[in-house]
């Protein structure tokens, strides 16, 4: 038995060398060795904490998870909107409590209205989305939502609560040595986490969240309503915000939900900006 | 005799919205909602609006709009209101639109090229190293968050996390 144990973590440790040499990614180099060394159960299960990870696996898990979806939809190459939505939301992500974290932004190659974010801190909002912003408050407000669900780490939890991680965990302990990524195999590819919805009240969260990270970064709080009321008016039988609306409680729903929890708690906030002449605009082109 | 319903719509046309039109944006009442004569909670009622009453937008204050229904005019909170919603004209140009400048930019969505994102490509998605490289190599630290910030003028404030309710705790 002793023997077999010891085989798993030979092998285990083997495998992950090589991936953290095919990432060429420290992080993974580091995360990888502390695990393998720190634990290993006699199940084969545990070399990496799913259940409770720590930053540096929790930041891992999002950037399969985004690959993922970057596999399907590119980023826009547009380097000044890069830039600029990485500006905005940093920013915005620094008025959190996990300012600390790395945050990734983009705009990707799709006319779907969406937006998407993984766990450690990557968001991305896609280009039919973005078109449909008319101010810096407003993309603040979105990628804000976004933020929340990264700070509560909404996704971590479904991915838990769905086990997907734990079959992950099953897959690692029989498929060793068919020389994957082992994380790629605990996650899976695709990124179908996506098409599965948060609690309602997840999103209510990240709304009522988004809304005051947009105000505290001393934007004009109506960036997210606003979208909300613009996304609202997207008949339910478009394709593009077909998966938008599957996953997601209604935008009049949302509003609703705003509006309890705003009342006129916002009125005395005047100074707030919409930094519309700041804001960069697609051309027609793009 | 002159009208003066009609001078008064008058003035308030060009006091709000010099040279652009105001026709075409419509929406409906999200809940039933005091309508007031000025954008203010404390300010003297100038009528009500039930749940589902169509309406029309006229402008946007902060967190306010000027809207008309059938029965009254005046300011309602922004998040009253549905926009939109069978009323004609293009309603994704619309007052917000104007009250953030982007009047008469005409928003085009490609017609050729659409690519979506849909439960099957999200299945199919296959990982891609070298985008997540890309997305990565634009990450900005936080003292280049506030620079960009302190650019544009903007100030952090203190704000707590709104609650489920504003009536205090949760519901």
């Amino acid at each position: 038995m002793n023997a077999v144990c010891f085989l798993l973590v030979f092998l285990l440790s083997l495998t992950f060398a090589t991936q953290a040499q095919a990432f060429g990614f420290d992080l993974l180099k580091n995360v990888v060795k502390s695990n393998v060394a720190g634990k290993n159960s006699a199940e084969g299960k545990q070399n990496f904490n799913w259940r409770n990870p720590s930053q540096q696996e929790e930041i891992l898990i999002g950037r399969q998870i985004m690959g993922n979806l970057l596999g399907s939809a590119p980023l826009v190459r547009n380097e000044t909107l890069q830039e600029y939505v990485n500006q905005v939301g940093r920013w915005v992500a620094s008025q959190s409590e996990r300012a600390d974290l790395p945050w990734r932004f983009g705009v990707i190659e799709s006319e779907d209205i969406n937006a998407f974010s993984a766990p450690g801190g990557y968001v991305v909002i896609t280009r039919g989305l973005y078109r449909k912003l008319e101010n810096e408050a407003q993309l603040a407000g979105v990628l804000a939502h976004e933020i929340a669900h990264i700070v509560r780490k909404h996704h971590l939890k479904l991915l838990q609560k769905s086990r997907m991680l734990d079959m992950g965990s099953v897959l690692l302990g029989r498929q060793l040595g068919k020389g994957n990524q082992i994380i790629q195999k605990a996650i899976g590819s695709g990124a179908e986490v996506y098409a599965r919805s948060l609690d309602k009240d997840a999103e209510y969260e990240a709304d009522r969240m988004g809304v005051t990270l947009a105000i505290r970064a001393g934007y004009e709080p109506y960036g997210l309503p606003e979208i909300l009321q613009i996304i609202g008016q997207t008949s339910r039988d478009e394709s593009s915000v077909a998966l938008l609306f599957k996953t997601h409680p209604h935008p009049d729903d949302r509003l609703i939900k705003l509006d309890d929890a705003i009342g006129n708690q916002l009125d005395t906030i005047t100074s707030g900006k919409t930094m519309s002449k700041r804001f960069y605009r697609l051309n027609y082109q793009e | 005799m002159i009208n003066i319903k009609f001078v008064f719509l008058l003035f308030t046309t060009f006091i709000f919205m010099p040279g652009i039109s105001l026709a075409g944006e419509t929406g409906s009442a999200l809940k039933d909602d005091i309508i007031r004569v000025e954008p203010y909670t404390d300010a003297k009622k100038a009528g009500e609006m039930e749940r589902g009453d169509r309406l029309e937008i006229i402008n946007k204050k902060g967190a306010w709009l000027n809207i008309k229904t059938a029965k009254a005019g005046g300011w309602v909170r922004l998040l009253s209101v549905k926009r939109g919603g069978g009323g004609g004209g293009n309603e994704a140009k619309g007052v917000l639109a104007l009250a953030s400048g982007r009047a008469g930019t005409g928003k085009v969505v490609a017609a050729s090229g659409v690519r979506g994102l849909s439960e099957e490509d999200l299945k199919k998605a296959r990982y891609n190293e070298a985008e997540v490289r890309a997305l990565e190599s634009y990450t900005k630290s936080a003292g280049q968050g506030r620079h960009f910030a302190h650019k544009g003028r903007l100030k952090a404030v203190k704000f707590d996390y709104l609650p489920e309710s504003h009536e205090g705790g949760k519901k």
